[in-house]
């Protein structure tokens, strides 16, 4: 009577074990001795325990135990454990946090892998385990693997729902398996540890309304909405746009509709609507497109003091007002960024960039970025190779005789650091259209003049004047507004 | 008395006769035929609305009396078509009912006027019998008048419920003593005269404005004239000697829609009286030129331009 | 019984109240327009029941015929400056959220607030007529207390609450306007606004 019996070890770490055993009922009671020897160690070590439990280093190979029970009656016995009778599970994990990100219905798990706890390098499995609703149905398990490393690593992990994370409680549990090969001895799945609960909005009292609350989502997502309510108050109808849609109900106090390959909604949004006994509950959810990549970017100059870019949009993003597409023009070399103001509603997209001292080239990123995505262009370029002055304006003439007249025109820019290419157009009801070009140092928003020969007396000449940069042409100005002179009789 | 749908089959039990007890059945007093019996039991099948009556079951040698029912042959009623209006805004309006179809058997209804959390009293006018009134506590209201109208019979239940703005179901009656007069000298014109339907309460407070209509009887075309203020109009585009058919609606000046047309009312332009000539040639001569252009009707003489009054 | 009115200020007021009913009666129709193209634009229900909408002046009143002229006027005052208020900021939330996507909806909202102004502006006309004085002056510069952030959909709805109420205000205004021009029974004039049934 009062044998020690049913002598169990198992370990958490791989180097120590935890072994514990029965005593037969009339023992319960009084002092343990435990003396255990290996082969390798002498002499014996013992220990005295009232509790029937004692946590001793694993045996290379075995281990001989004796138990001497000192309760009503004296009981001693020798037990020997091999390597291969001691079970090997890790300590249940612990969940350091559970976040949640409702705009993007995203669970973020971290955990420490307790890695110090094992003597060398070992493969892990985690498995995590999604639970929802009151009823705690299981949405989903992931096995995740890591590499312990004899250091405590904070491991992290997300998930995103496919219902928002207000619409019901979502619960997260998580166990571990480390694939120690070189344990002989039975190895298993830790515990699952207690699950964390992100609760749902359906379990704050008085909370109620449709989830998510105004979201932006991509043309062609499937997406779920719910509703929460009172409990006593009675759903009669959940819609997406005009269409109705049958109800799942995730509890007592929420039901939720799954709508399809959303479609582009117009300007004020797509209305979700909840139709209650005595209410209304409703979410506006934005359908568009993530903007394209800005095509043909270009940039250039018409004063070399303001930079103008211009790009094609692509297409439409569907997005308006504060959700619209916002351009944005960052200059890498000199570091500046310019928010572009460009409406949605028009046609040529447009942004300046003013001119830097002592700076001819730019290293242009036009940055593009709504709330479902974002893209950019980049272009460099040398602005003065990129002038293309605005019209001259202005024209006159200064003065003329019989064979030829001079002109005088005005150009709004600070062109003094290049020379200016311009061109004369000339035309008479006796001759053809003629083109004279002239080249001069281009000033500060300066007046140019040109002077044509070899014109025929008393005869009447329309004019016009168009420029551009001499070095390095980009493009001609537009023409100026015509002219017209006679030059006086020979 | 027992309640039994057209179409069904119907079995009575002679009282507490055995099945197999000698019983005799009558109808109103009529025997009625052993092919119906089942031992004891009366079958009925498919019973049609002739077999309402009085069914008596005697012992057959005794002639006591063991049983005696009435059946009433009937339908279950269907949803009832339920109207709501104000024709004496702003006082309040009231809300009439019936049954698509009749069901033969005595039906009972139940309305019920919500107007936002409020329970409203809806009084029932003595005659007609499926009507009944609500008095407006508030106007100007933009909350919605919610009025269920439930039908129940032995047989069966069923309801109907309206939802309306306040605003929307304003219809006056239609305008009254409608006069239609030519004007004398004045061959195209016709004047038309009407008042504000007794039933508007307080037409100064709350104008109505009306919609003319008139036609000569030979044409089909109507010709409309909207008038916003007054209650007399005067035609001055009549076709001379032509009969017109008038007729006017009402409607609030701010809301709601338009009355019926008022009863049609007939008036003929006024005329150029036939001259008296010295010859009797010239005579029929007019004579007859006037009458192949315009045949009056024989009872009436042509200068008769009385007018005609609509009541 | 109030002081008995000079002609000048009885033709003045009449002349007020006409012009009054017209504004009112256009006012109106623009409200519904603009109701209409709103709930098509906003994707409403156009049956939707709304509730209350906190800070949006309700038209319902009980006992209308019993109130005074000057209640009428002070009642009529205060609800349209109100509706000024919570149109300036619809339009500011469309501008918002919809920037340049439906200018014409922001030029019907800015053209009935044009009206709403208007129409304030004549009731405290009325009231300086009668030498009252116009109330809560010193409050107008601030205005009502801003209301909370609304989410979308309850912007929409606020929205599609301020214009019932305002359509079916105009109507109450027209009624009220008719009611001031109406001769007392007792002296056949026009009544004095304290008095008018």
């Amino acid at each position: 009577l009062g044998d020690p019996q049913n002598l169990k070890c198992v370990t958490h770490n791989l180097h120590k074990m935890l072994c514990t055993w029965d005593v037969s009922s009339r023992g319960r009671h009084g002092q343990t001795d435990f003396c255990y020897s290996t082969n390798d160690l002498t002499p014996q070590v013992c220990f005295k325990s009232k509790e029937r439990r004692v946590e001793i280093p694993i045996p290379e190979s075995s281990i001989t135990v004796t138990i001497k029970s000192s309760g009503t009656a004296f009981a001693t016995k020798e037990f020997v454990i091999h390597q291969k009778d001691i079970s090997f599970f890790p300590v249940t994990p612990h969940i350091l946090s559970l976040t949640p990100d409702f705009p993007t219905s995203t669970l973020n798990l971290k955990w420490s892998d307790n890695g110090s706890v094992f003597p060398y390098g070992l493969d892990a499995l985690w498995q995590i385990q999604i639970l929802r609703k009151e009823s705690m149905e299981v949405v989903t398990q992931v096995t995740y693997y890591s590499k312990l490393t004899h250091e405590d690593t904070i491991l992290s992990w997300n998930w995103t729902s496919d219902i928002p994370l207000e619409c019901t409680s979502h619960y997260v549990k998580i166990r571990c398996y480390v694939n120690a090969t070189q344990f002989v001895g039975p190895k298993d799945w830790s515990d699952w540890s207690p699950a964390e609960v992100i609760p749902g909005k359906d379990t704050e009292p008085g909370e109620s309304g449709v989830f998510p609350l105004d979201p932006v989502v991509a043309v062609g997502s499937d997406l779920t909405f719910c509703c929460v309510h009172e409990e006593d108050q009675h759903i009669t109808n959940m819609s997406y746009g005009s269409k109705s849609y049958t109800m799942m109900q995730l509890s007592r106090r929420s039901h939720a509709i799954r709508v399809l390959n959303a479609s582009v909604s117009n300007s004020s949004g797509t209305n979700v609507v909840c139709i209650l006994e005595n209410g209304l509950e409703g979410s506006v959810v934005f359908v568009g497109y993530a903007p394209d990549i800005p095509q043909n970017l270009s940039c250039e100059t018409s004063n070399l003091l303001t930079i103008k870019c211009t790009w094609k949009p692509g297409r439409p993003s569907g997005l308006y007002g504060e959700r619209r597409t916002k351009y944005s023009l960052f200059e890498r070399t000199s570091g500046k960024n310019i928010s572009c103001e460009v409406s949605e509603a028009s046609r040529d997209h447009v942004c300046g960039f003013p001119v830097l001292p002592d700076q001819k080239t730019y290293d242009f990123i036009l940055g593009v970025s709504n709330p479902i995505g974002q893209a950019q262009s980049s272009l460099l370029v040398d602005i003065t190779q990129r002038v293309r002055p605005n019209a001259p304006e202005k024209l006159t003439v200064t003065g003329n005789n019989s064979t030829s007249i001079q002109l005088r025109w005005f150009i709004n820019g600070s062109f003094a650091e290049i020379r200016l290419l311009c061109q004369i157009e000339i035309s008479s009801s006796y001759s053809e259209r003629k083109l004279h070009n002239v080249s001069m140092p281009g000033r500060k928003s300066s007046t140019y003049t040109a002077q044509l020969n070899a014109l025929h007396p008393d005869t009447e000449y329309q004019l016009r004047v168009r420029c551009s940069a001499a070095s390095h042409f980009w493009r001609w100005s537009d023409w100026s507004k015509g002219v017209e002179q006679t030059t006086s009789e020979a | 008395i027992q309640y039994e749908r057209v179409g069904a089959d119907v079995t009575m039990k002679c009282g507490s006769m055995d099945w197999d007890a000698a019983v005799t059945w009558t109808v109103n007093g009529t025997d009625i035929d052993e092919s119906h019996l089942n031992g004891s039991y009366l079958v009925l099948k498919n019973v049609g609305l002739s077999q309402s009556g009085q069914y008596s079951c005697y012992e057959g040698s005794s002639w006591h009396l063991k049983y005696q029912t009435y059946l009433r042959v009937g339908t279950p009623p269907k949803e009832p078509v339920l109207m709501c209006r104000s024709n004496n805004y702003p006082k309040g309006f009231y809300c009439s009912w019936h049954l698509p179809t009749p069901t033969y058997i005595n039906n009972t209804f139940n309305i019920s006027v919500i107007h936002g959390t409020k329970d409203m009293v809806c009084e029932r006018d003595a005659i007609p019998k499926n009507r009944c009134h609500i008095r407006y506590l508030q106007l100007f209201s933009t909350v919605k008048y919610k009025v269920t109208l439930t039908v129940t019979n032995a047989l069966g239940k069923n309801f109907t419920t309206l939802t309306f703005d306040e605003f929307a179901i304003v219809k006056p009656d239609p305008p009254e003593s409608v006069v239609a007069k030519p004007v004398p000298n004045n061959p195209r014109r016709l004047e038309v005269s009407w008042q504000n339907p007794s039933s508007w309460p307080d037409p100064e407070s709350f104008p109505l404005k009306f919609f003319l209509r008139y036609r000569p009887l030979i044409l089909d075309q109507w010709q409309h004239v909207e008038l916003s203020d007054g209650t007399s109009h005067t035609i001055t585009d009549a076709y001379a000697g032509k009969e017109y058919i008038i007729q006017v609606a009402a409607k609030d000046s701010d809301i709601g829609t338009w009355s019926d047309w008022s009863v049609a009312v007939h008036a003929t332009p006024w005329t150029e009286e036939p001259k008296h000539l010295t010859t009797e040639a010239q005579i029929t001569e007019t004579t007859s030129a006037s009458t192949s252009s315009f045949m009056a009707p024989p009872t009436t003489k042509i200068c008769d331009k009385g007018a005609v009054v609509g009541s | 019984m109030a002081a008995a009115e000079s002609p000048s200020t009885a033709l003045r007021r009449r002349d007020l109240c006409s012009r009054g009913i017209r504004l009112a009666g256009k006012m109106r129709a623009d409200v519904v327009d603009l109701l209409d193209a709103y709930v098509e634009q906003q994707g409403l229900d156009a049956s939707a029941s709304v509730a209350a909408v906190e800070g949006v002046p309700l038209a319902a009143v009980e006992r209308w015929d019993e109130q005074t002229g000057t209640q009428r006027l002070l009642e009529n005052l205060a609800a349209y400056r109100a509706f000024r208020a919570l149109l300036a900021q619809m339009l500011e939330e469309q501008r918002e959220q919809l920037g340049e996507a439906d200018v014409g909806l922001g030029r019907a909202l800015a053209a009935v607030l044009l009206q709403v102004s208007a129409f304030a502006y004549h009731l405290e006309e009325l009231l300086r007529l009668e030498s009252r004085g116009i109330p809560g002056e010193e409050e107008e510069e601030d205005g009502p207390p801003p209301p909370p952030r609304l989410s979308l959909f309850e912007q929409k709805l606020r929205g599609l609450g301020v214009l019932r109420e305002l359509a079916q205000w105009a109507v109450r205004s027209v009624r009220d306007l008719r009611q001031l021009t109406k001769p007392s029974p007792a002296t056949g004039a026009a009544p004095g606004l304290a008095e008018s049934p």
